[in-house]
């Protein structure tokens, strides 16, 4: 038998990186390979799921062994890896720029450099180099990786039927009764998701058009000095109250922002790939969004794309998404036929076609 | 039921014309973004790239670790554990900080004796950054009407979004909107760009380098260069012909209008030339360049110039003069400026 071993930074529950991880570790045990998973953090929910990466004994002598390295930001697994005899496959979710977080948080942009100084490293060793989107494929092929493969990320539909949080859902229709609409971001609080921007367009759209709408802010912080600025900004535009920071939230609440919002706005200037936006389209929900990184590509033909974030612009092209019924259906049919691309099975045939051409069968 | 009678690019072109719309009737006031901008600036930290100085400071205040272990809990229990900790391990922890900063401040002690350094050798060959700024002070010369007509025409043909960079107070937007042609603008100086923005233009308030930056692969059918091709140095220039090559599509144009290098710097470009990096290329460079990028079909066309008249051609050395009239001319008085017309393969 055969042997693909996981390394990963962090193993975590409501984590989309760490659910891919284990949907990649049943794909590849259904498929007869043996695997485990090794992280340097394993959160206690996940305990029985994965290993210290130190726990790492070797290849076995009669079993050929492989180790498949997540590169995701800085870790000291990258480091072990890089010792290690075995040959290297690498699925690269992305590392943001460290730029995005110099000024914000410098901490996090050393380990966000440190990521990138290990990943030249790890690209032109790996055999071949899996990525979830052709935009982190050309990056990895720019950091010296011979062959790529796109896998999207194992995204489990069925995941996302949730029953909605009635108080949520109450909280969205109250604002819909008085007259307003509702504008939605779901992602951590981070400067590449630049939510300043769409705070900008949010204040344009309610001076020029909708006095009564709110905008949800849903996610963890990455930076909390981004955190700060933001809901420093929005006050002192005068929107203090309309718009909302959550904070991260449980998944029946984020099913109620997701299924009675009016239009999900994304302006962020770097995503590797962005999920939050399958989820807007599994839940009918209508994107208007910045063309930037892997936003285009993971989007399609399912929403509206600009090519400027100009605040006036974005808020013309929401008040037009929002009044225009035609358009709106014709992106929510879109993005519920671009949904059908990121079906599971297809990524576990995608995965497993690029393992078994490269590490041969199990 | 899928609706496939709407047309997304129809859309977005509908969008950017009401925008440009409410803008002409002032509706969007022209300084509205950067108003936004400016007020999110105050809550946020400088740019590390804003100043070196403040960046050097900045770093030297984070050198300092605090020997002082936090000890203030919600939890009264948890607030006796800290404190013992802190009691038992206090002695280790201003240990630890100690040698923390000791390296810190080393690391900003060589920081600062480098930035000294550089600091002379900037007062000795000149500062370029503080030249760049003194240019950014002033007003441009622009003879937008001397080459509207020929990028008029050279883009008349063109379906798909062309990007005007810099795009001045507009005057060759407005010609390439009234033509039915999709276009926008970037212009770095805020009161050009308010004078566009207020004729209703699309323009955005940036540099064309960082603006073709983010433009995604094959994104526009045309890029117009202007301004700053003058300006920029070489290196900057190669570094220009390789963005705008990214960001047009295959079978997509490049349009340069350029002052001469021989009329550079004469008369209203004194001052401009004399601050400038850079200086502007022969067009035969442009065509070299883009040339070696994919775009094998270029055309140069001179534009003005105040040639020497020829002599009378039934005086019989009238051949020889005016040959080499034509060369004093071009010499003296050659073209005042140019276009390069380049198209893209397929």
């Amino acid at each position: 038998m055969t042997a693909v071993h996981q390394f990963v930074p962090t193993l975590a529950p409501h984590d989309a990186v760490s659910t891919h991880y284990l949907a990649v570790r049943s794909a590849l045990r259904e498929a007869g390979y043996r695997s485990e998973i090794y992280a340097h953090e394993v959160k206690p929910e996940l305990r029985r799921q994965g290993r210290h990466y130190r726990a790492y004994k070797g290849a076995r002598a009669d079993e050929p062994t492989w180790l498949c390295y997540h590169s995701s930001v800085g870790s000291p697994v990258a480091e072990f890896v890089l010792e290690r005899p075995e040959p290297l496959l690498l699925d690269y979710h992305n590392i943001t720029p460290a730029e995005f977080f110099v000024r914000w948080e410098p901490f996090v942009a050393g380990r966000l450099s440190l990521g990138r100084r290990q990943l030249a490293k790890l690209a032109p060793r790996a055999r071949l180099g899996l990525a979830d989107s052709g935009y982190n494929a050309q990056e990895l092929t720019s950091f010296g990786c011979g062959r790529t493969a796109v896998v999207p990320i194992m995204l489990d539909v069925a995941s996302l039927e949730r029953d909605a949080d009635p108080a949520v859902v109450a909280r969205l229709d109250a604002v819909r009764q008085r007259g307003g609409r509702n504008w939605l971001f779901v992602g951590r609080i981070a400067p590449n998701k630049a939510q300043h921007d769409v705070v900008k367009a949010f204040g344009a759209y309610r001076r020029f058009f909708d006095p009564r709408a709110e905008l949800h802010l849903v996610g963890g912080s990455s930076s909390h000095r981004y955190l700060t600025a933001l809901r420093d900004f929005a006050g002192a535009l005068g929107l203090g109250g309309a718009v909302h920071l959550t904070g991260p939230v449980p998944d029946e609440q984020l099913s109620a922002y997701y299924r009675h919002s009016d239009v999900m706005v994304v302006c962020s200037e770097h995503e590797g790939f962005c999920l939050p936006l399958l989820e807007a389209m599994h839940a009918g929900l209508p994107v208007v969004a910045y063309a930037a990184a892997a936003v285009p590509e993971t989007l399609g033909d399912a929403g509206l794309l600009l090519d400027t974030k100009d605040a006036c612009t974005v808020a013309v092209a929401v008040a037009r998404v929002l009044r225009d019924d035609r358009l709106r259906r014709h992106l929510v049919d879109a993005g519920r036929r671009r949904l059908a691309d990121f079906d599971i099975r297809r990524s576990r045939e995608l995965l497993l076609d690029a393992i078994v051409a490269t590490v041969g069968p199990p | 039921m899928t609706d496939d009678a709407v047309d997304i690019t129809k859309v977005r072109a509908e969008i950017a014309a009401e925008v440009r719309a409410r803008r002409a009737a002032g509706e969007y006031p022209p300084a509205f973004e950067r108003e936004l901008d400016e007020l999110f600036a105050r809550f946020a930290p400088m740019e590390v790239s804003e100043s070196l100085e403040a960046a050097l400071e900045r770093s030297e205040d984070a050198a300092g670790i605090d020997p002082e272990i936090p000890v203030a809990s919600n939890n009264p229990v948890l607030g006796i554990v800290k404190r013992v900790l802190a009691r038992l391990l206090g002695w280790y922890h201003v240990f630890v900080a100690q040698q923390v900063t000791a390296a810190a401040v080393a690391v900003n002690h060589v920081l600062r004796r480098v930035v000294e350094k550089i600091t002379d050798l900037e007062r000795v060959t000149g500062d370029a950054a503080r030249a760049r700024e003194s240019l950014a002070r002033v007003a441009p010369a622009r003879d937008d009407e001397s080459w509207e007509t020929l990028v008029v025409s050279a883009l008349r043909d063109v379906r798909g979004r062309v990007l005007v960079g810099e795009c001045g107070d507009g005057r060759v937007l407005a010609a390439l909107a009234a033509a039915g042609i999709d276009a926008y603008g970037v212009e770095p100086r805020a009161e050009l760009a308010d004078v566009a923005l207020a004729k209703g233009l699309e323009v955005r308030l940036d540099d064309v380098p960082g603006h073709l930056g983010g433009v995604a692969a094959g994104g526009l059918a045309a890029v117009v260069l202007r301004g700053c091709v003058e300006r920029l140095s070489p290196g900057e220039l190669v570094s220009l012909a390789d963005l705008v090559t990214s960001a047009v599509a295959p079978g997509g144009r490049v349009v340069v209008t350029s002052t001469s290098p021989s009329a550079w710097g004469r008369d209203r470009h004194a001052i401009e030339a004399d601050l400038a990096p850079g200086r502007p290329l022969h067009p035969q460079t442009w065509a070299h360049l883009l040339a070696e990028r994919g775009f094998p079909d270029v055309e140069i066309t001179p534009v003005g110039g105040d040639a020497l008249p020829p002599v009378p051609s039934d005086r019989p050395e009238a051949t020889v003069l005016n040959a080499n009239l034509a060369r004093i001319s071009d010499a003296l008085f050659g073209p005042d400026a140019y276009v390069v017309v380049a198209t893209r393969d397929r």
